[in-house]
């Protein structure tokens, strides 16, 4: 009963017509501009992206169970903000890793909690949350100036490498390996689905909602608290409004890689293709000349494209994969529609006898 | 029955429908199938679950496009161009879930998007309820809305009212064809009268009705006509008044006949009083609020306890504190004599307990997972390497030996549940309450929406649990389904138990199935709390 032909059940994955965009848009910038797939240029856009896929990839795990958080972004500038604020202290440098971790982890933690056993709308404990972070880090940054730190090792996070590859690179590839197999093999990741799917019927089932709930919001907030340490460490300076909007970049990267907003459906791999694509069409624009005052407007378009191109795409293939099904699994030849008439109701009146 | 010479001519069909065919994702939902009404007739569509009847509406009410085939409306083919189009061309559909939106008024959900406009600044922009009104007020007197209630929010009247405001609405637009999708659902008996009375005076306006039902007692002396269908294909059609409910089911189920009604599935060991052996469950006072008051029951071993009683009486409500899904005030609860701490469903899973919950749909199924992952998720322990890991193997496995074990029907165990038929849907989820190795398991109304055969094969599956050593509690509003399973019923009345009947096998035995049956109506009724 699978459709036959694998490029149809290869688009029909989700997330996959994305990544042909993804490819699609490389080389039109790559014509426009053949400076964009140079190593040099490519290692450095994608390490300025990396930060940001990190919170989509919170963000995907949190809306793929059913939830949503909108607290990444601002957690995300705080994490890097307690980083800065640690290090400056002259702490060591993995005082100041564990600091932004923690961070984040914290702020999960608490969203998850008051969202899980509290049971208060997500929407309204992110944003909430989303405030708090954004004010302790305004507050943080009048403490002291977030900025002038010389330990060894930090700023090579993001702009050291290893045999010619950014550190960064495997940072994140660490943990978006680590979120692919936690969502695809395990227990929880099953159980996250589920939930995603339907809480109600989930929890009839026996599955334990709450806790999965915090997890979401725990690994979503410990994701943007990485995201934190290496804005920190790229930047090397921590403004008072580092991170705000870039929950929007996050939960529209989400959608645009394919993962539905209702919950319990995406990948991994959508989150990667939907964060990466953000991240390109910027790097492009810049490479292009283009005005930034424009990126917005550019990328808000852009997300609408994708989510109809996505759709579209998705349906087109898949009524072609069951056009070809239905024409391969019927007993007899298909008649032309009068012959089919008359040859059901002879069934019938087989039937009846 | 299809005598050529019985069905009018082409010409005088008001709706047909020749040669249409559907698949979703694999599966066959239509087959070439036809149908063809008459004028000012009352046709009944029927087949059991996964027939195609519901394909078959949604297409002719543009709602579904057909992958071939077409609809003919007075002869004329109808452009398949979705809902609206179908409405303006003369096809009304009134849907078992109501789609009345409750928060707004009887008279604005019979015009909604279609309300007469009054020009205001030379513009139509505010509607004009006079019109209105006096547009659908006879015709709404005819159906027992008043005047009064037009204005009144369409959340403050019962299943019956609502069933007529969406006929009022379906028929201020003039529909040729009328098709009610089990309008009967949700009503108590007298109100069934009421609305077949309404079916009828449609009849005598010339409306040609499309009546999908799964109670053939309900046809006969209303419907004119039945189609049946099977497996997506029309079986035949037959004049209802030369037919009877046998011969209409042996067209629904064909071969599977011989299992439907075959025979009392029934094992010897229901028939031994259960109540010198070892008590399973034994829960003592417990009290949910005013919902549930001081219950106290025990199951034994091998030994189905029914819980009758009315809508509201807090069935449902008893078993979901036992599974924890809603925490008790007071009381407790002990399972092999051990001490169970209700927090929450995964505690319930743990000890012991598992449950088919009540309206599969919503809260049964997880209808974007597969078969195979509906099974699973209960207990993925059994499914997993070092009890962490997703075993692929290990779950197809499970999900095989189900299949076979309960004949759950499918092509594929890895397709998505939510596209298989009820009765197997149901089946998946006893395969997931059975995975879970459950010391008591409760079934809250397990056959509600499937069909006949499947409700035949769901209660041999009750009843092998039971005289496997199972204990089991099940609700059911059918009071045959529950007397027929049951050894012993508690009937439950605003949350307290007002009344048990014991020994239920050997009474049906001894040939008292009506007395019992009275008993427990009455006390349902008319029970007291001692």
């Amino acid at each position: 009963m699978k459709s036959s032909s694998p490029l149809a059940r290869i688009m029909a994955i989700r997330g996959m017509p994305m990544t042909l965009v993804l490819i699609l848009t490389v080389v039109i910038f790559q014509v426009l501009n053949p400076v964009f797939l140079d190593g040099k240029t490519v290692g450095n856009y994608i390490t300025n992206g990396i930060p940001i896929m990190l919170i989509t990839l919170g963000v995907a795990i949190v809306i793929i169970g059913g939830g949503i958080d909108l607290s990444v972004g601002t957690v995300a500038g705080l994490s890097a903000g307690t980083t800065m604020f640690t290090l400056v202290q002259g702490a060591p440098l993995v005082a100041g890793i564990a600091v932004g971790c923690g961070t984040g982890l914290l702020f999960g933690l608490i969203n998850g909690f008051l969202v899980a056993y509290m049971r208060i709308n997500d929407f309204i404990v992110t944003l909430a949350t989303l405030n708090i972070a954004a004010g302790l880090l305004v507050v943080l940054s009048q403490v002291q100036p977030l900025q002038g730190v010389s330990v060894p090792g930090f700023a090579e996070l993001t702009k050291g490498d290893l045999f010619g590859i950014p550190t960064s690179f495997f940072i994140a590839g660490a943990l978006f390996v680590i979120a692919q197999i936690m969502l695809a093999k395990t227990i929880i990741g099953r159980r996250l689905y589920a939930v995603g799917i339907s809480s109600q019927a989930s929890n009839v089932a026996g599955v334990s909602v709450p806790h999965l709930r915090l997890f979401t919001f725990a690994a979503s907030g410990l994701l943007a608290g990485v995201a934190g340490v290496l804005l920190a460490s790229r930047l090397g300076a921590v403004q008072a409004f580092l991170g705000i909007g870039y929950e929007f970049i996050a939960i529209a990267g989400a959608v645009i890689g394919g993962i539905s907003l209702a919950g319990g459906g995406g990948s991994v791999w959508a989150a990667f293709v939907g964060g990466l694509f953000l991240a390109t069409l910027q790097q492009g624009l810049r490479l292009n000349n283009v005005d930034p005052v424009y990126f917005s407007i550019v990328t808000a378009l852009a997300i609408v494209f994708g989510v109809v191109f996505e759709r579209q795409v998705r349906r087109v293939i898949l009524r072609a994969a069951l056009h070809r099904t239905a024409l391969f699994s019927t007993d007899q030849p298909r008649a032309t529609e009068d012959e089919s008439v008359v040859a059901s109701s002879e069934g019938s009146n087989n039937n009846d006898k | 029955m299809t005598d050529r010479a019985e069905t009018p001519s082409a010409q005088s069909l008001v709706l047909e429908a020749r040669g249409v065919t559907k698949h979703y994702e694999g599966v066959t939902a239509l087959d070439h199938a036809t149908l063809a009404v008459g004028p000012g007739e009352v046709h009944a569509l029927l087949g059991g679950n996964g027939a195609g009847k519901s394909t078959l509406i949604s297409i002719i009410s543009g709602v579904t496009k057909p992958d071939s085939g077409k609809i003919l409306l007075g002869g004329e083919v109808m452009p398949a161009s979705g809902p609206l189009a179908a409405i303006s061309a003369g096809i009304s559909t009134i849907y078992q879930e109501l789609s009345l939106v409750p928060a707004l008024s009887v008279l604005d959900n019979i015009f909604l998007g279609r309300e007469i406009k009054r020009k205001t600044l030379g513009l139509p922009l505010t509607s004009d309820r006079r019109s209105m009104e006096l547009a659908v007020r006879d015709l709404a007197a005819d159906f027992g809305v008043t005047a009064n209630e037009l204005h009144t929010p369409v959340s403050e009247f019962g299943a019956l009212k609502k069933r007529s405001i969406e006929i009022v609405k379906a028929l201020a637009f003039d529909p040729k064809v009328l098709i009610l999708d089990e309008p009967t659902s949700g009503l108590e008996d007298a109100e069934r009268q009421v609305l077949f009375g309404y079916m009828r005076s449609m009849r005598e306006r010339g409306v040609s009705l499309v009546w999908v039902t799964h109670h053939l007692e309900e046809l006969f002396g209303l419907a004119d006509k039945a189609t049946v269908f099977k497996d997506g294909r029309t079986v035949a059609t037959v004049a209802t008044e030369s037919t009877s409910i046998d011969k209409l089911i042996t067209l629904m189920f064909g071969a599977d006949r011989e299992e439907f009604g075959g025979g009392d599935t029934r094992k010897i060991a229901h028939l031994q009083p259960s109540s010198e052996r070892p008590v399973i469950l034994r829960a003592r006072n417990l009290t949910r609020g005013s919902v549930v008051r001081d219950i106290s029951l025990d199951v034994h071993e091998g030994e189905i306890v029914g819980l009758a009683g009315l809508a509201g009486a807090g069935r449902t409500e008893v078993v979901r504190t036992l599974m924890g899904l809603d925490a008790l005030t007071s009381g407790s609860v002990e399972l092999n004599g051990r001490r169970l701490s209700l927090r929450n469903s995964t505690a319930a899973y743990r000890a012991g307990l598992a449950m088919l919950p009540e309206d599969r749909k919503q809260l049964g199924i997880l209808a974007d997972l597969s078969t195979a992952q509906n099974i699973s998720i209960s207990r993925l322990s059994t499914v997993t390497a070092a009890g962490f890991w997703m075993s692929r193997r290990k779950e197809l496995a499970l999900a095989e030996s189900y299949r076979g074990q309960l004949g759950i029907k499918t092509p594929d165990v890895n397709a998505r549940i939510g596209n298989l038929s009820g009765g197997n849907q149901q089946k998946a989820i006893v395969a997931r309450c059975l995975n879970t190795s459950p010391k008591l398991l409760i079934f809250d109304e397990p056959t509600q929406g499937i069909d006949v055969s499947a409700k035949v094969e769901v209660h041999a599956l009750v009843r092998d649990y039971a005289a496997n050593g199972g204990a089991a509690i099940l609700i059911a509003s059918e009071i045959e389904e529950l007397l027929e399973l049951s050894h012993r019923v508690l009937v439950l009345k605003k949350g307290q138990i007002v009344g048990e009947v014991r020994n239920i096998p050997a009474a049906i035995e001894a040939g008292e199935f009506a007395r019992i049956k009275s008993e427990v109506l009455t006390l349902s009724a008319a029970g007291q709390a001692s």
